[in-house]
């Protein structure tokens, strides 16, 4: 492992660069909205490439680069690695920041403070991407902070409502507790091993580092939503502005973090693997059932990413338990397939509201008369949310039921029938969006047809095709998605 | 081997290309929708026809592609004895849906959206008896769902007091899909036993542990028994046929149901033995006639005329699943025969009842009548189908009856055949309950009306009806009397298909 490969710190240098160039243009040179976006749009891009050549960078081992300072237990140095998993969660994130950029490009004119905006965006994703390619804790600390004071400002975005303020407050003081929390378990852990690298079994743990252990969980767990830490995720993906709940939900890093931290402390793997089979009955229980008493769309798709969320910790979870890599695989397929979903899902609301106002689903009535393109990228996110074959939730959830039976336990099939019930119980809200999309106004004259703009137009169609591509032709995702999780 | 090839990629393709024209330029082809959609239909009729006969040659015509390789998951379409019945039921019954909506239905801005669906709903069902693989199968499972479902929420007419469309909407998807969930873990179950989806492998033979293989069947037989509307599981069905507009419910009523027939013949019949299937039969059999009688007496119990009819659809998907139960060639035989003339009769029926309620633009028996003598040849044709859903020899029901009872016979258990055959009184008082009600006796509305002078005085006028309306249920009431007289063609097909179920012990 020689960490001289210079191409790992590329994306960094692009999209940090890329913040401070845009903040620095936006006041020097241009406000104009549709430049920011392009700008932004061609740094995710560039970074996306950048961590995508990484990928195939020849060699078995993982490219790392980084400074290291000898004799001091690895304080103060910096390690980064592009192993596998890390391509595949960052680019995820880069992927969908390219598309809300494009987006924003005509989303954001009415909120008129682009240059916050646009590198406060690139930000947020810079810290994920260091969370996921971080070879220590005290980076990850940073990286995660760093992620989620981005994640704080965006989600409060339109400071002028007081809603979107109470949702960012509410998620400022819990993301702080999370990422103390956290701070506090890497603390704890320190304590104990003295070494800060990440790929340190813990042989024997001490109090200190289960209790280390224990507060790297809950304070990733609150970042990733797993009940009962999800109560931010409602108020803040249903009140920031459609393209940040975009990204949000694409960003699957504290997630993926947390299983691969505690697995290279040497926890062991049966058990995380029963941990999260409990977690995620309870995860699809809570987030399909909150989500039958929401009137407020975007707080209904948050509820159903906390269930579907829940799928992907059963697929895991049994994936670890029983030793069934290709579970685990199942598991991030869905991951992959639910970001693209879900993104679609967020930026289609968001042009509805974009020209009508509407926010429950109540208002969606209409919707195919007044935005028909639109109409039908939402139809074919919810679609794929429900499972409809052959958009990627169903193909997720194919290859997660096939994989999961190979354990052939009682328990898996135990908690396949509440998967399934599961999914019977989302339709409950899947199928009243889809028929609010398509039925008419009560009043005769329908307002006519909005001519919507190619900047939201291009990522919609774009992200469909993708759900309908994953769906049909799976093959290279299925591929991509394996080994990112080695245990 | 190519001509082959190219009529089976029609009898999917020719719907499919038309619907998507249909959705990406509905105003420009609006003025032609109904003709482009009923031409559609035809070609894909046509094509199932101009692949009999390859199967008489002893040929299985198929596409084959790699879908997902690394999974062993294949696209492949093909038809074979089994599916043959199924897919050309399916595509006459479209094919007259389509004319018949011609007459019923407004040609107004959404007719595009409306024939498009109605063509997406027969692809749906098309692709699931052409699909040689368990995923394909289930993604046209799917899309045959969503097409009815979309045309109930946006095309339905609740009426007054009922519930809602949007509500019956909802109950119709979520209670198909719960049975679609059953099939699909049977499904998958068979898929971790074999590591392929496609049929031929589950043929070939697979290995499951005792208990395993009877959660499938039982699994399966559940899952397709919800689309088969089978007592208690039929809940969905009566709004839903009765809210869906006319064409919708033909579909609906003579090719949909069938399919889960389709699927029973298809999975647990064809994959496994008879020694497997043996548990089953009584429950089957039970099942049916508990669907057969309660279907019965539901229709004799209910006023909404089109509802009467959606109520004997449960009744008689009792026969056929009566007739599957038995386990005998005779009654395996005679249950997809009456598949096949169930469709016609069901078919003809309900556009009965549609032009009733086109002329009276009423639904409750209550408040119709004496229609003879104002529709004479719609009273000739429901007076056909009415005496064929009794099973009145020679016409078409009755031979497919003859094989279901036959079958009962043959199995030990002739107690419960000798309630079939007494249960089917029931159908005898319902049908003609409704025949004599609608078209015999007075109209309610005119012997209250005295001021015109005596009613006896009076010539009713004749109705003017649509002849796209008329057409189908014409030629369907002619159909009815040609297939009872000269069942044979279709014996012919049916027995092809035999020795491919419970392990080719015919």
């Amino acid at each position: 492992m020689s960490p001289d490969h210079t191409g790992v710190v590329l994306p960094f240098i692009i999209l940090v660069g890329g913040a401070f160039a845009i903040y620095l243009i936006a006041r020097l040179v241009t406000s104009r909205n549709e430049w920011l976006a392009v700008l932004t749009a061609m740094v995710f891009g560039a970074a996306l490439g950048a961590l995508l050549a990484l990928g195939r960078a020849p060699g078995s081992a993982a490219p790392t680069w980084g400074t290291t300072m000898a004799g001091v237990s690895g304080m103060g140095s910096v390690i980064l690695q592009a192993d596998h998993g890390a391509v595949f969660v960052g680019s995820i994130a880069l992927a969908m920041g390219l598309c809300v950029a494009v987006y924003s490009g005509r989303y954001l004119s009415l909120d008129h403070r682009y240059r916050t905006y646009y590198p406060l965006l690139l930000l947020m994703v810079t810290g994920l991407l260091g969370m996921v390619m971080t070879t220590d804790l005290f980076n990850l600390y940073l990286f995660t902070e760093l992620m989620s004071i981005a994640a704080y400002v965006l989600v409060a975005f339109r400071r002028r409502t007081d809603t979107s303020i109470e949702a960012g407050f509410k998620y400022l003081i819990m993301g702080t507790v999370g990422t103390l929390t956290l701070l506090m378990g890497i603390t704890l852990i320190y304590r104990e091993t003295g070494v800060l690298t990440i790929p340190q079994p813990i042989v024997a743990p001490g109090v200190w580092a289960r209790a280390g252990l224990a507060c790297i969980w809950v304070g990733l767990g609150i970042k990733s939503a797993i009940v009962p830490l999800h109560t931010w995720q409602p108020d803040a993906y249903g009140r920031a502005p459609s393209s940040v709940s975009a990204l949000l939900s694409s960003m699957i890093g504290p997630f993926y973090v947390l299983l691969k931290l505690t697995l290279a402390l040497g926890f062991p793997a049966r058990d995380l693997g029963l941990g999260l089979m409990v977690c995620a009955m309870v995860n699809m229980l809570l987030g399909n059932g909150m989500a039958l008493m929401q009137t407020h769309t975007k707080r209904l798709l948050a509820y159903s990413s906390i269930a579907q969320l829940g799928y992907v910790m059963f697929s895991v979870g049994v994936g670890l338990r029983y030793e069934l890599p290709e579970a685990v695989q199942a598991g991030f397929f869905l991951l992959a397939a639910h970001a693209a979903m879900k993104g679609l899902a967020f930026l289609s609301k968001g042009v509805c509201h974009f020209y009508d106002h509407t926010t429950l689903v109540e208002q969606l009535r209409g919707t195919f008369r007044r935005l028909p393109v639109v109409a039908v990228t939402f139809s074919i996110a919810i679609m794929g949310l429900i499972g409809i074959p052959p958009l990627a939730g169903f193909t997720g959830k194919w290859f997660i039921l096939t994989e999961v039976w190979r354990a052939a336990d009682g328990w898996v099939y135990a908690g396949s029938v509440v998967f399934l019930l599961n999914t019977l119980l989302s339709l409950g809200y899947y199928l009243p969006i889809l028929a609010m999309l398509f039925s008419p106004l009560p009043t005769p004259d329908t307002p006519p047809p909005v001519q919507v703009s190619r900047w939201m137009i291009v990522p919609l169609v774009a992200l469909a095709l993708l759900v309908i591509v994953i769906g049909v032709y799976p093959g290279p995702l299925w591929r991509w998605a394996g080994n990112v999780l080695t245990f | 081997m190519a001509l082959e090839t190219l009529a089976l990629l029609l009898v999917l393709g020719a719907p499919l290309v038309t619907t998507l024209a249909l959705f990406s330029f509905p105003r420009r082809l609006q003025p032609m929708a109904r003709w482009l959609a009923g031409g559609a239909a035809a070609l894909s009729l046509a094509a199932m026809f101009a692949l009999i006969p390859a199967l008489r040659r002893g040929d299985v015509p198929a596409i084959a592609l790699n879908w997902m390789p690394a999974a062993g998951i294949q696209f492949d379409l093909h038809i074979d004895w089994l599916t043959l019945p199924f897919a050309i039921t399916e595509g006459a019954v479209t094919l007259l849906a389509i004319i018949y909506a011609w007459g019923s239905e407004a040609n107004d801005e959404r007719a595009p959206y409306f024939y498009g669906l109605l063509l997406l709903f027969a692809v749906g069902m098309a692709g699931t008896t052409l699909a040689d693989g368990m995923v394909l199968f289930y993604t046209f499972w799917e899309l045959m769902l969503l097409a009815s479902c979309a045309l109930i929420l946006v095309w339905g007419h609740a009426s007054g007091s009922g519930p809602s469309r949007r509500a019956v909407a909802l109950k119709y998807f979520i209670f198909t899909h719960l049975g679609s969930l059953m099939v699909l873990v049977s499904l998958v179950i068979l898929y971790d036993a074999t590591g392929t989806d496609r049929f031929s492998a589950l043929r070939a033979g697979v290995t499951l542990a005792p208990g395993m293989a009877t959660t499938v069947i039982a699994l399966f037989l559940l899952g397709f028994c919800v689309k088969m509307a089978i007592f208690p599981l039929h809940i969905w069905l009566p709004d839903a046929h009765t809210v869906a507009p006319m064409p919708v419910t033909i579909m609906l009523a003579a090719a949909m149901l069938s399919m889960g027939a389709y699927g029973i013949l298809r999975f647990p019949m064809s994959i496994f033995t008879m020694e497997q299937m043996q548990p089953f039969a009584v429950p089957m059999m039970i099942l049916g006639i508990l669907s057969e009688i309660y279907g019965a007496l539901m229709a004799l119990a209910e006023r909404d005329i089109k509802r009467i009819i959606a109520y004997s659809s449960v009744s008689q998907m009792g026969y056929i699943l009566y007739g599957m139960g038995t386990l005998t060639y005779n009654g395996i035989a005679g249950a997809t025969l009456h598949v096949i003339y169930h469709a016609i009769v069901k078919a003809l029926l309900f556009m009965v009842v549609g032009l009733v309620v086109y002329v009276t633009g009423k639904r409750n028996i209550d408040e119709v009548g004496g229609l003879a003598r104002r529709m004479p040849v719609v009273t000739a044709c429901a007076a056909i189908g009415i005496m064929a859903i009794i099973a009145v020899p020679p016409l078409c029901v009755f031979d497919s009856e003859w094989m279901i009872f036959a079958g009962g016979l043959e199995t030990p258990y002739v107690t419960l055949s000798v309630i079939t055959i007494f249960g089917s009184l029931l159908t005898v008082a319902y049908a003609l309950w409704f025949g004599s009600r609608i078209f015999l006796g007075k109209d309610p509305a005119e012997t209250t009306d005295t001021t015109l002078g005596p009613v006896s005085d009076r010539a009713p006028a004749r109705a003017k009806l649509p002849l796209a309306m008329v057409a189908p249920s014409v030629l369907l009431a002619a159909l009815a009397i040609i297939e009872g007289v000269f069942p044979a063609p279709l014996f012919d097909w049916v027995a092809h298909e035999l020795p491919m179920l419970l392990g080719g012990r015919w």
